[in-house]
């Protein structure tokens, strides 16, 4: 006697069609409120304190004499000096189009940088002409090192090791809000 | 014979009807993919700025991420807060028809020797006491149990043709109205 066959061989199977109608709703639901809700306008930005001293303060500063690295853009070039005279003050031309020499000035910072590596702060005096996209570009320059820099060394007090620095003078104060209009 | 090509359509209707089905895989692929573009953007896009028609932004090389906060647009032709108009600028006679950015105040809108904005003075006040307002009934406290502090922050997007005495008299009303933090806003370099 022979066993009968299975009767699995004789049942048909067809290809089985996913039905993907569903998740294509989810897909494109997803979609619409991503492209939606997303931002595609890119920015970075500087922030700057307004500057306040109460009479206290200021009495200390002139006692302790700080860098106070001061930065004053006029109308024929920047000059990079400290009121305490704690820096040879330096003038750096401006470009021949007129706008301020922003890789001429970060070249002057890297070298004050390296005398007082724990400076983190400058103060700039633009001229009233100035534009908010000179500003901008100078204000970059003060910031950050770039890679082409030579690097600056400052001990980290917590690990004791020497790192190269990655920030020039992040902290940016406008030195003339309250002057005249 | 008109009869028997009306059952020969109607019978190629129903076959076609019956074999047809849709290819969604490649349609899916195509979504999947742009799913995961928007995905992997939208992670960088944490901010809510807006911006205004026609502005035209510098650029930075600053990699800091401007956190929510007020903001002040600033173009040359008006001053905008929270996408309300508060300002128009006035052109001087001189620059009409010329291609630079001339703008002036009106005179009347400046006070304090011509060192305040009035009207973004007054937009400033309004927007600060709403944000005390909004803490005042935020469940955050501080360590002593009271509403959080002002922050003051005050993020600026200007044209970058806005010349500094614009800017110094914006700051100058922004630090009379509380704010005391400027965040100067750029368009990112290679972003």
């Amino acid at each position: 006697m022979f066993k009968r066959p299975s009767s699995r061989r004789k049942t048909h199977q067809g290809g089985i069609v996913l039905n993907l109608v569903p998740i294509l709703d989810a897909m494109v639901t997803l979609i619409t409120f991503l492209l939606f809700t997303m931002s595609f306008l890119s920015l970075g930005s500087i922030e700057s304190p307004f500057p306040t001293a109460s009479t206290k303060q200021i009495q200390e500063k002139l006692k302790e004499k700080p860098l106070q690295l001061t930065v004053t853009l006029k109308e024929s070039g920047a000059e990079i000096w400290s009121p305490f005279n704690k820096i040879a003050p330096k003038k750096v031309p401006h470009n021949p189009d007129g706008t301020p020499n922003a890789q001429g000035i970060h070249d002057v910072l890297i070298g004050v940088k390296k005398q007082f590596p724990k400076e983190n702060s400058i103060v700039i005096i633009p001229a009233s002409g100035n534009t908010y996209d000179e500003l901008i570009v100078v204000m970059d320059s003060f910031r950050t090192m770039e890679a082409g820099d030579p690097p600056i060394f400052q001990k980290n007090e917590q690990t004791g090791n020497d790192e190269p620095l990655k920030n020039l003078f992040p902290n940016v104060i406008f030195g003339n809000l309250l002057g005249d209009a | 014979m008109a009869f028997r090509r009306s059952i020969q359509s109607r019978r190629t209707r129903r076959r076609i009807q019956k074999d047809f089905e849709l290819q969604l895989t490649s349609l899916m692929d195509v979504l999947v993919i742009i799913l995961i573009f928007l995905l992997k953007t939208y992670s960088a896009s944490t901010t809510n700025f807006a911006s205004v028609n026609g502005i035209q932004l510098p650029m930075t090389g600053s990699r800091d991420l401007p956190p929510d906060s007020l903001q002040v647009i600033v173009t040359p032709e008006a001053l905008t807060i929270d996408n309300q108009r508060i300002m128009d600028f006035v052109q001087n006679a001189a620059a009409a028809g010329s291609d630079e950015a001339v703008y002036q105040f009106n005179p009347t809108s400046l006070d304090e020797g011509g060192r305040r904005i009035v009207p973004l003075y007054d937009a400033l006040m309004k927007a600060r006491q709403r944000a005390e307002l909004l803490q005042v009934k935020s469940k955050a406290r501080d360590a002593q149990g009271n509403p959080l502090p002002f922050e003051g922050v005050l993020a600026i997007q200007a044209d970058k043709r806005i010349r500094y005495d614009t800017l110094r008299k914006i700051m100058y009303t922004a630090a009379a109205a509380g704010y005391r933090t400027f965040r100067f806003l750029a368009m990112k370099k290679n972003g």
